[in-house]
């Protein structure tokens, strides 16, 4: 990489890392560094959320999906405003009213210590182990990428954020992430204006081309239980999922915890509100925009150089073959996608159409070359092939200018260590006022218990680098602890929906949990093919009706 | 709740409701 690029990523991390040291003065016991004294503004609070929600991920693979399958994933957020509201009026009051360090606290006020206990060991277990994917999913991609080891992507990554979360606690993590977000909406914005000026055809017609690949269908009413992307498993779905998130897990309970007031806490998650939808059209967008420079750009086979290296390594005249054939059948769509935009602008509906149809036959072949190179690869490496996460870091490396690499690497690096960073402060949260404070040691000097949370901090540091080393081993286990997290997640919604019901009881709480996660296990080992969201309706309503039906009848008299 | 937070929320369903209809118009004009 250019001198250039790594000096705009040097001062990134230096202003970060630099900042966060800064703001460790002034932390003297939990509640400042947990909390920052529950003193932060609306709007620092509102883009430390929507930062931790951006993922690495978010970044590199939602634009390399918008590049393939186009703006239908924006549906997966069409329920976040409808939880954002739900939940300004229910848990945020409750929990910041509350004074408590985390939501699970919060349920032994309500019900007892074991349903706090497991809650949060839920939280712990599958916290931890996707703080370490969230490390590695970008890890793997710059590795493969820009030719560096794994190691080395996951220290870049890992190192600084460890460092400034664990200094300086949730006042680095906060102004860290405010800053990380102009960061990332800034490269965006940019990739999108340089993709803007360098399309060959007018914006109008080149969004006609992607209509006709099928990259603009926003909207999808199908019923359809086993299609993830829909207008209802989103609405429906997707606001028991994100009021899941935003409502019950530690990662992001701690965001607006630290807000001023409840009022303040409100505010910031309206943030999310306002911003979250647009923000990830435009994401999809640029994938999009990627799309159709490549439609009239020379496109590269593999977006992975790890597969290029592997087949021409391995089987170098299927490799020439499918590379001559692509050569011709993209070249062949670029002609038809312009022939296309001129039959257009002749204002020829009949010729449009037409010319519409051959570009999409064109684009359809061009599929058929590519999905046939990737099984290819798949038949060499034994494992099955996607490298919808390479796109767009492929396409800024060979056809961005100058700065553009370091501004990208940038904004991935700031859209990993946002998330990395509150995942830890919330880990150390959780591990010491949940389980060190509450079942070990009750008493002791702030200075202590401060200490013990810079520890813990480093060691789920650490831990997470672990996992994200040896991600790729780990693969199958870590896809069982991701489908474990689906299990309980709107089960543990449902615990907190009856924490707010009057008159239930702490035993219709635990067993209601356990049946949530038990059917919703049940579910998708039976009916794999249901899509992930509707198991979020399903364990919140479950654990609802065991808990009021347990909680019926008189209560029981108390020793 | 304040009336600064109601006003609020009802911001947000009328941004909703402006952003949702403009994905359906981009829709509408490009992938017909």
């Amino acid at each position: 990489m250019h001198w250039v690029n790594w000096l705009i990523v040097v001062v990134y991390l230096a202003f970060v890392v630099g900042d966060g040291l800064r703001r460790s003065r002034g932390a003297k016991d939990i509640e400042a560094y947990f909390l920052a004294n529950r003193s932060l503004p609306w709007w620092a609070v509102g883009l430390s959320v929507m930062a931790t929600q951006l993922s690495a991920i978010t970044l590199i693979g939602t634009t390399g999906q918008g590049a393939t399958d186009g703006l239908k994933f924006v549906q997966f957020y069409f329920g976040l405003p409808i939880a954002m509201v739900i939940l300004g009026v229910t848990i945020v009051p409750f929990l910041h009213g509350a004074k408590v360090f985390t939501a699970y606290e919060y349920l032994e006020r309500r019900f007892d210590a074991r349903t706090r206990t497991l809650t949060s060991l839920l939280f712990l277990f599958s916290r931890g182990m996707s703080c370490g994917v969230i490390i590695s999913a970008p890890a793997v991609v710059l590795s493969a990428i820009f030719g560096w080891s794994l190691t080395w992507c996951v220290v870049l990554i890992g190192a600084p954020t460890v460092l400034y979360t664990v200094i300086g606690g949730v006042q680095a993590v906060t102004w860290a992430d405010v800053k990380q977000m102009f960061v990332i909406v800034g490269a965006v914005l940019a990739m999108l204006y340089v993709l803007v000026t360098r399309m060959p055809v007018p914006i109008d017609d080149a969004f006609a081309i992607a209509g006709a690949a099928g990259r603009m269908q926003v909207f999808d009413f199908s019923f359809d239980l086993t299609n993830p992307y829909t207008f209802w498993s989103g609405i429906i779905g997707g606001t028991f999922l994100m009021l899941s998130y935003f409502g019950t897990d530690q990662s992001q309970v701690q965001r607006y915890l630290t807000a001023k007031s409840v009022d303040e806490a409100r505010s910031s998650l309206l943030m999310s509100a306002y911003w979250k939808i647009p923000l990830q059209a435009m994401i999809l967008l640029l994938g999009v925009m990627v799309f159709l420079y490549y439609t009239f750009q020379p496109t590269p086979l593999f977006f992975n150089p790890t597969h290029e290296q592997v087949m021409r390594a391995s089987a170098p005249a299927t490799y020439d073959s499918l590379a001559a054939r692509y050569t011709i059948v993209t070249q062949a769509r670029a002609d038809a996608a312009r022939a296309a935009v001129a039959a257009r602008q002749s204002g020829d509906a009949a010729a449009t159409t037409a010319a519409l149809d051959a570009y999409r036959a064109q684009e359809s072949e061009a599929g058929v070359v590519r999905t046939a190179a990737l099984a290819e690869v798949g038949k060499v490496t034994g494992t099955s092939t996607r490298d919808v996460n390479y796109i767009i870091p492929r396409f800024v490396l060979d056809n961005l200018p100058l700065g553009f690499a370091g501004i990208f690497l940038a904004a991935v690096l700031a859209a990993a260590m946002s998330s990395i960073a509150a995942e830890l402060n919330s880990l150390s949260t959780a591990t010491v006022v949940d389980f060190y404070q509450r079942h070990y040691k009750r008493e002791g000097s702030d200075a202590h218990f401060l200490s013990v949370s810079k520890w813990a901090t480093a060691v789920w540091g650490v831990f997470a680098c672990i996992v994200a080393t040896y991600a790729a081993t780990l693969g199958s286990l870590i896809e069982v602890v991701n489908r474990f997290g689906s299990f309980f997640y709107g089960s543990i919604l449902g615990v907190f929906i009856l924490a707010m019901i009057p008159r239930t009881r702490a035993l219709g709480a635990f067993v209601g949990l356990i049946a949530g996660m038990a059917t919703v296990g049940l579910i998708s080992w039976q009916v794999p093919s249901i899509a992930f969201l509707w198991h979020n309706v399903t364990g919140a309503v479950t654990v609802v009706t065991v808990g009021l039906l347990l909680s019926m009848g008189p209560a029981p008299k108390s020793a | 709740m304040s009336i600064r937070v109601r006003q609020t929320f009802t911001r947000v369903v009328v941004i909703q409701v402006i952003t949702l209809a403009l994905l359906w118009l981009l829709q509408q004009r490009y992938a017909g």
